[in-house]
């Protein structure tokens, strides 16, 4: 334990250090890999289907703010979409268009995630995010998390349906429109999983801020158990074909991720908590103090024989 | 000589400045009302604005049906139909546009508040110096 906490001081004192370099390092490594996963995942427009196309672009994602991602990522769909359908794009843009909107101005913070959501959707670990969003945000980050299920779902509809778009003829165009949109909103599966994520983000969020030892930790696995209900509840009643063990490998590792976040931010000696109360003129308090585990990291000293 | 007080104080709201500050700053420099006004107003035209595209959407849809059947129609009743429509789904945005501002609103006055006193004990040492 005590190396873990060593090192997670050495990480602080690293990102201080040379957070100048760290963060567009980061932007540019997010940027890299959600821009990959679009040009392998759609890949229809040759012209930006190129690692030299990828890397200028990240580039230039590593010195702008971090919702410049979001906006590359979108204008990658879009044209890729453009280049497989006209239809594909107008719906995508559409659904983009009332994303940014209406939804965007309320948690611009964490607008990343919806980057981030389709490429652990692929991994088959998207149910982490809930968990991680209600531990390290606040419950308006639904919002992110849900247009992030959307925009994954949108897109799984369209590459599993590419051939029936590129079959059907120029005429029918009309056919086509509607053929995507059906496919967006008759999607139960797709609302059963916002409706999860978001009553998981405030359930997690909730019990986390409870004046109780151990919130994080009971957050986080309430927060788990709920999504794993809702989830297999809204499996049963739709038929969506959720995959029971996906789903509960999925809820283990969001258990780990949130105790790796609880190490990172919320690392608490609970045995030595104290309870103090007193009093001023107009209050009385009851304070409950508990300390963090904390360690200093060791100097290297170089000592010099002569 | 180093004021160690002092450098960490500065520290702080630098940091504090550049991070959530500039926003903070930014949201209070506006009465309440005045903030929760323009913040509605915007919600209530980025809303009518969705809503058209949506309304432009469905009309894609059901394009072949409402050509073939737009002389047999009641225009006035789905008028009245389109503007409630218009009138709840606005008004719901913007109500929850209210709601997420006046919480934004109240926790940016909050944090100003620890800033400002942060200058405040900031001055007052420069003073004792």
């Amino acid at each position: 334990m005590r190396n873990l906490l060593e090192f997670r001081e050495y990480l602080r004192v690293f990102y201080s250090k040379y957070d100048v370099y760290v963060k567009p390092a980061g932007k540019f490594l997010l940027a890299f890999l959600v821009l990959q996963v679009i040009n392998a995942r759609l890949g229809y427009m040759d012209r930006i289907n190129s690692i030299s196309m990828v890397l200028i672009v990240a580039l230039m994602c590593s010195f702008m703010p971090r919702n410049f991602i979001v906006v590359c990522a979108t204008g990658f769909i879009l044209l890729h979409l453009y280049s497989l359908s006209l239809e594909a794009a107008i719906v995508g843009f559409i659904l983009f268009f009332i994303m940014f909107l209406l939804f965007f101005r309320f948690s611009s913070k964490d607008t990343v995630v919806v980057a981030l959501m389709p490429i652990l959707f692929l991994i088959k670990i998207p149910y982490v995010i809930p968990v991680a969003l209600g531990l390290v945000s606040n419950p308006v980050s639904a919002v992110s998390a849900g247009c992030g299920v959307a925009v994954y779902y949108f897109l799984h509809f369209i590459v599993s349906n590419e051939s029936a778009l590129t079959e059907m003829g120029d005429d029918d165009m009309m056919t086509r429109f509607r053929f995507i949109v059906d496919g967006l909103l008759e999607n139960k599966g797709m609302l059963v999983v916002i409706v999860a994520f978001a009553i998981t983000i405030a359930v997690v969020y909730i019990i986390r801020r409870l004046s109780v030892n151990y919130s994080w930790t009971i957050a986080m696995i309430a927060g788990v158990l709920v999504q794993l209900v809702i989830l297999l509840f809204g499996d049963l009643v739709t038929e969506t074909g959720v995959s029971v063990i996906g789903v509960i490998l999925g809820s283990v590792l969001a258990l780990g991720i949130g105790k790796v976040l609880e190490f990172f931010f919320f690392n608490l000696d609970y045995p030595r908590t104290e309870k103090v109360q007193f009093e001023d003129d107009e209050y009385y308090y009851y304070v409950k103090a508990v300390p963090k585990v904390t360690v200093s990291a060791p100097e290297k000293r170089v000592k010099k024989i002569r | 000589m180093i004021d160690e007080e002092r450098i960490i104080l500065m520290t702080r709201m630098a940091s504090y400045e550049e991070s959530e500050g500039k926003k903070n700053i930014a949201i209070g420099n506006y009465f309440r009302s005045d903030y929760l006004s323009l913040q509605v107003l915007k919600a209530v035209l980025c809303g009518s604005l969705a809503y058209f595209m949506l309304v432009g959407a469905y009309v894609m849809y059901h394009f072949e049906e409402l050509m073939s059947d737009i002389y047999r129609m009641d225009l006035m009743g789905i008028g009245k139909k389109l503007l409630t429509m218009y009138l709840i789904g606005v008004g719901v945005y913007a109500l929850l546009a209210y709601i997420v501002c006046a919480w934004k609103y109240h926790n940016a006055r909050k944090n100003l508040k620890r800033y400002y006193n942060n200058l405040r004990k900031l001055n007052a040492l420069y003073k004792a110096r």
